[in-house]
C-alpha cells in the first residue's frame, strides 16, 4: 500500500491540474470581437500596404542606381584599357617585346660556327 | 472546416467580401484561443486582427484546403508568441514612461475588468497564468492549445510540423514542471490532506 501512495498522490496532481485547466477555460471566455473590428483590419491591411509599397519603391530605386553606376564604371574601366597599348598586350607579348633578341629562333647554320674543329 | 475553399480561393483572387466571410467565420475561434493563451482580455481582440492581417497577405502561398486551419492556427500560435515576448518587456517598463492619457486608459481597463470579473474567475486565471509563466512562451502556446484549447496530437501535428513522438516528450517536459509549480503554489493535493486526516 505505502509502494502506491506517490503514484495515486501523482495522479490527484495529475487531476488537480486538468480541473484547473478546464476552470481556466471557463473563466478566458471568447470575448465578443467590437464594431470596429474587420474596418481595423482594413486600415491597418491599408497602412501595411502603404509601407511595403514605399520600401519597395525606395528598393527599387537603389537597386537602379546601381545598377547604372556599375555600368558607368564598367564603361570607365573599359575605355581606359583600351587606350593602353600596354593593357592590350598578353604577357608573353611583353616578354618578347623586353627580350626580342634572346628569344629569336635558333639557326642551325649559326650552331655550326661553335662546333668545336 | 467552416468555409469552402471556393471562398478562400476568391480571397486569394483579392475579393474583399471573401476575405470578410472568411474573418466572420473564424474570428471567434481565433479569439477564444487567443484569449485562452494570453489571459488577456483587454488585448484578445487587437492580437485576433494582427493574425487576420497575415492570413491576409499570405493567403496567395495557400494550395490546398486541408492545410487552411492548421495554418490559420500556426499564424495565430505565431501572433501570440510575438505578443507575449513583447508583453515580458512591456511589463519591465515604469508606469512613470506612460502619457497621462495612457495612464487613465489602463485605469478604465482595470476598473471595468475588475467590475465584469467575479474573484473566482480571477484568481483562476491569476493562478493558471503564474503556473504557465513556469514554462517558455513556446511551451506555454503548446500546453494551453493541448489542455485547454483540446487539441488533438495530431491537429498539434499539423500546425508545429513535427513528429507526434517530439510534442508528447515536450507537452510531458512542460506539464511536469507546471505541476512542480502547482505544488508549490496552490499546497499539497486534497488526495494528500485526506491522507493526513486519516492517519
Amino acid at each position: 500500500m505505502i509502494f502506491n501512495k506517490p503514484m495515486e498522490q501523482g495522479k490527484a496532481d495529475e487531476g488537480r491540474l486538468d480541473e484547473l485547466f478546464r476552470a481556466y477555460r471557463a473563466a478566458c471566455p471568447a470575448p465578443e470581437p467590437g464594431a470596429n473590428f474587420m474596418p481595423n483590419i482594413w486600415a491597418r491591411i491599408e497602412a501595411r500596404e502603404v509601407s511595403t509599397n514605399w520600401f519597395g519603391r525606395v528598393a527599387k530605386t537603389l537597386v537602379t542606381a546601381a545598377l547604372a553606376a556599375s555600368m558607368i564604371l564598367g564603361m570607365m574601366i573599359s575605355s581606359t584599357n583600351q587606350s593602353s597599348a600596354f593593357f592590350n598586350a598578353t604577357f608573353v607579348d611583353a616578354l618578347r617585346a623586353d627580350h626580342a633578341s634572346s628569344l629569336e629562333p635558333l639557326h642551325l647554320d649559326r650552331i655550326s660556327q661553335f662546333a668545336p674543329e | 472546416m467552416l468555409v469552402e475553399f471556393d471562398l478562400i480561393q476568391k480571397a486569394q483572387k483579392g475579393d474583399a467580401s471573401a476575405f470578410n466571410e472568411i474573418v466572420s467565420a473564424y474570428r471567434r475561434r481565433i479569439m477564444g484561443t487567443i484569449s485562452h493563451v494570453i489571459g488577456r482580455p483587454e488585448d484578445v481582440e487587437d492580437v485576433a486582427q494582427e493574425v487576420f492581417i497575415r492570413l491576409y497577405f499570405s493567403l496567395g502561398q495557400l494550395r490546398t484546403a486541408e492545410v487552411f486551419e492548421p495554418w490559420l492556427y500556426r499564424l495565430t500560435v505565431n501572433a501570440s508568441y510575438d505578443y507575449l515576448r513583447k508583453s515580458r518587456r512591456r511589463i519591465e517598463s515604469r508606469m512613470a514612461d506612460l502619457s497621462e492619457q495612457q495612464v487613465m486608459m489602463a485605469d478604465a481597463v482595470a476598473g471595468s475588468r475588475a467590475q465584469h470579473d467575479d474573484s473566482e474567475k480571477r484568481r483562476v486565471r491569476d493562478t493558471v497564468q503564474e503556473l504557465l509563466s513556469t514554462v517558455s512562451e513556446e511551451d506555454r502556446i503548446l500546453l494551453t492549445l493541448k489542455e485547454v484549447e483540446g487539441l488533438s496530437l495530431k491537429e498539434l501535428e499539423k500546425i508545429y510540423d513535427v513528429n507526434e513522438n517530439a510534442l508528447k516528450v515536450r507537452l510531458f517536459r512542460a506539464r511536469q514542471r507546471v505541476l512542480k509549480k502547482m505544488k508549490e503554489v496552490t499546497g499539497p493535493s486534497s488526495f494528500n490532506a485526506k491522507d493526513e486526516e486519516a492517519s
